[in-house]
């Protein structure tokens, strides 16, 4: 069995060292099921933004590995809902991680001065970074792959203005336009003084079996490359799913007023695809390149033939937070609020979300003009809202200052908790199909729509209608289910492609042995139950989960969504952690003996 | 007349290094990118271009040149040989090959040599790289 290490930061001291940590990954398998147990050892009361809490970033035995094992899971106390952070970020992260020799980076303390930390191997440094700071998300990469040359591939992890201002909407970005948007992971690492982490290495994994790996991994790349599995992703894309969407009223649309956007065609995947895409973008070993690079040429001088050029990446959830819940019907307007939040380093759902709040608040008379500083907030009006990004980011008032730390808050102090997309903290996703979707985000250990694809569930019973306690059921059980291939880590779009079987033939040909279907089955519903145990012990309860107002009025996908049923299948949902509940035991059960190392 | 590797298609280059993986997967049964022997640069911030540096094996090598053991000598069709026990890992070979095609082994201080097999185009899912046929006067 291969070795896998844990590499320990302290930016107080400025100390690092390593510790080997295959017993977890022989455990738990990897990823986000050891980091959680790792999270859940540091102390319950602490403060996102506490030196002492943890930042954990993981990766499996897959990651480098395989094709489309790209991913990198980050786990934090989340500033925003206070209890679990995870996000999930691709790029060469987890190519480099691997490089450097290490499964796991653990970075906890606080620097006394604004640092980034290079990691090649075991050469740990911490630089001082005062120039680097108030440098945006897009600059710092720029500066840094210049600053520090390396043999190796290398990835950069750096935070932008926002995270700087510790934002609980903040994100980490990570290399060529992917982030760990979701949760505030941005925010922690400014309460860290942490600019960046550059990492690289050149350590590699031996080919134990050469047949068996080759193999196994023609099968694999063949799948990602030459099968359908993966067509959507490197063809238009995941906003392929605008226009559709909006043809069933699921694509939320005014602040989730309406799933129907009559303007869903200039903001779609076909419509991007023609007049903007310039290029795709892969992660580090994944063939799909399903990253989409779109050009906006903008002629900045009124009298000259004077033009500039930027690139930026879009997806459907981009589309979905910048364009359709806006109202913004026009791709050019879209790429240029994305541009200023991917400078800034917002989450571009959850600052998307806000902005959508802010104008129905205003609208409903919870925000007036002397909140705005004289700034009529509408939807549809793009250069407003270019404007608001522009003032939070000034920090202009302290309505500004507030718009950055996310709609509960921003509702709680304001008023239009009705109008306020989030669940259990975190604002909604881009997929309004039904009862399921929003079940999904609710019950989620990382309230996003990837935890348990409840949007797929809504779809799916419009054809073939099952009771809710069956598609309840259904939810969790893919919920657990992902818990394995985000231990792995794989990213979410080959899940098709890493079936139960294929994963026990992958880690068999690394030389990992002694998994079965059950064995699988135990570890993810062991990670599954600690997160929950997280949460809770951080004060999450289900049972405070609700449905936004507003959401009770609209009518989705599937329909209106009645609160009560909503209430209903949280309980049900509910119980059915509660009855994994005793596998989170804090070592979880011995496995059994493992192959030789 | 062999086959050479050349880059056909540079901008189709998406950037996930299957080519790299390819490579040292084959010659050194290694899961990385960092035993190939060609390089697919990337430029900073989300420019997101790439270039691709294959070994062109040149006809009269630059890199067989410079070094001063006679290690690398020029092997027929095309590139370089390599005996590493001749090699005293100054790494004049590498400051030679002027497009940065020839790789450093940082593990065994040694240049890293395309064997102009063609496994990096088997596994390019964007036909960015084909082994060419290359006249001999034009290589």
């Amino acid at each position: 069995m291969p070795v896998f290490k844990m590499l320990d930061i302290d930016l107080t001291t400025g100390r690092s060292h390593v510790t080997d940590v295959s017993d977890r990954f022989d455990r738990d398998l990897g990823g986000t099921a050891v980091a959680t147990a790792l999270l859940l050892v540091t102390p319950a009361d602490l403060d996102p933004y506490a030196p002492e809490a943890p930042i954990i970033f993981a990766t499996g035995p897959f990651s480098a590995v395989y094709p489309v094992a790209t991913k990198t899971v980050a786990l934090f106390r989340s500033p925003l809902t206070g209890n679990l952070g995870e996000s999930h970020a691709g790029g060469r992260l987890a190519m480099a991680m691997y490089g450097a020799g290490f499964h796991v980076i653990r970075v906890s303390g606080a620097s006394p001065f604004p640092c980034y930390v290079t990691i090649e191997e075991d050469q740990v440094v911490i630089h001082r970074a005062h120039s680097l700071w108030g440098s945006s998300a897009l600059a710092a990469e720029r500066i840094l792959r210049d600053h520090e040359p390396s043999s190796y591939k290398r990835s950069i992890v750096r935070i932008g203005p926002a995270g700087e201002r510790r934002s609980p909407i903040a994100a980490a970005t990570v290399d060529s336009a992917r982030h760990f948007g979701r949760l505030g992971l941005g925010g922690v690492m400014g309460s860290k003084n942490l600019k960046a982490l550059v990492i690289s290495g050149g350590r590699y994994w031996p080919i134990v079996e050469t047949g068996k790996y080759n193999a196994f991994y023609k099968k694999i790349y063949d799948a990602v490359v030459k099968s359908p599995a993966m067509k959507k992703y490197h063809d238009l894309g995941t906003s392929m799913n605008v226009m559709p969407l909006s043809r069933i009223n699921g694509l939320p649309t005014r602040n989730f007023a309406q799933g129907f956007f009559e303007g869903a065609e200039e903001i779609s995947g076909e419509t991007f695809a023609t007049r903007h895409l310039t290029q795709h973008l892969a992660c580090g070993h994944c063939q799909t390149g399903c990253i989409h690079m779109a050009t906006l040429r903008e002629r900045f001088h009124p009298e000259h033939h004077q033009f500039k050029t930027f690139k930026i990446s879009y997806d459907h959830e981009l589309i979905y937070a910048l364009g359709s819940n806006l109202s913004i019907s026009s791709a050019e307007e879209v790429l240029r609020l994305l541009l200023l939040i991917e400078k800034q380093g917002w989450d571009a759902i959850s600052i998307g979300v806000t902005l959508a709040w802010a104008i129905d608040a205003f609208q409903a008379g919870h925000l007036s003009p002397a909140h705005t500083d004289g700034l009529v907030l509408n939807f549809g009006d793009a250069a407003t809202c270019e404007k608001v990004l522009q003032r939070i980011a000034r920090g202009h008032n302290e309505f500004y200052r507030d718009l950055e730390r996310g709609v509960a808050f921003c509702s709680q102090k304001y008023g239009g908790k009705e109008c306020a997309i989030a669940f259990g903290g975190n604002e909604a996703p881009g997929y309004m199909t039904g009862l399921y979707a929003y079940l999904g985000y609710a019950t989620g250990v990382r309230h996003s729509h990837l935890d348990s694809a409840g949007y797929a569930i809504d779809q799916k019973a419009l054809t073939e209608p099952k009771p809710d306690e069956v598609l309840t059921a259904d939810l969790y059980q893919e919920a657990v289910w992902r818990t394995t291939l985000t231990s792995l880590v794989l990213c979410l779009f080959a899940r098709n492609i890493y079936t139960a079987d294929v994963v026990l033939e992958g880690l068999d040909a690394l030389g990992i042995t002694g998994w079965d279907d059950a064995r699988l089955l135990a570890a993810a519903r062991r990670a599954h139950a600690r997160k929950l145990q997280y949460k809770e012990r951080c004060g999450f309860r289900f049972d405070d989960l609700a449905l936004p107002g507003k959401l009770a009025r609209v009518v989705s996908g599937a329909g209106q969504v009645d609160p009560a049923r909503f209430a209903r299948q949280v309980a049900a949902y509910r119980d059915l952690a509660r009855a994994d509940a005793p596998a989170a035991a804090p070592e979880g059960p011995t496995p059994p003996a493992a192959g030789p190392r | 007349m062999g086959k050479l590797l050349r880059v056909i298609n540079r901008e189709q280059c998406i950037g996930c290094y299957s080519c790299m993986f390819a490579c040292s997967r084959v010659w050194f049964k290694a899961i990385t990118v960092e035993k190939a022997a060609l390089r697919v640069k990337n430029y900073a911030g989300i420019e997101g271009a790439f270039s691709i540096r294959p070994c062109y094996g040149c006809a009269d090598p630059d890199c067989a040149r410079a070094c001063p053991t006679a290690a690398l000598t020029r092997r027929p069709g095309g590139g370089v040989n390599l005996d590493p026990a001749k090699c005293t890992h100054c790494g004049a070979c590498v400051a030679a090959c002027i497009p940065e095609a020839l790789q450093w082994d940082h593990e065994r201080k040694l240049p890293i040599v395309c064997h102009q097999c063609g496994v990096c185009v088997q596994f390019c899912p964007n036909d960015v790289i084909a082994m060419a046929d290359i006249p001999q006067e034009t290589r």
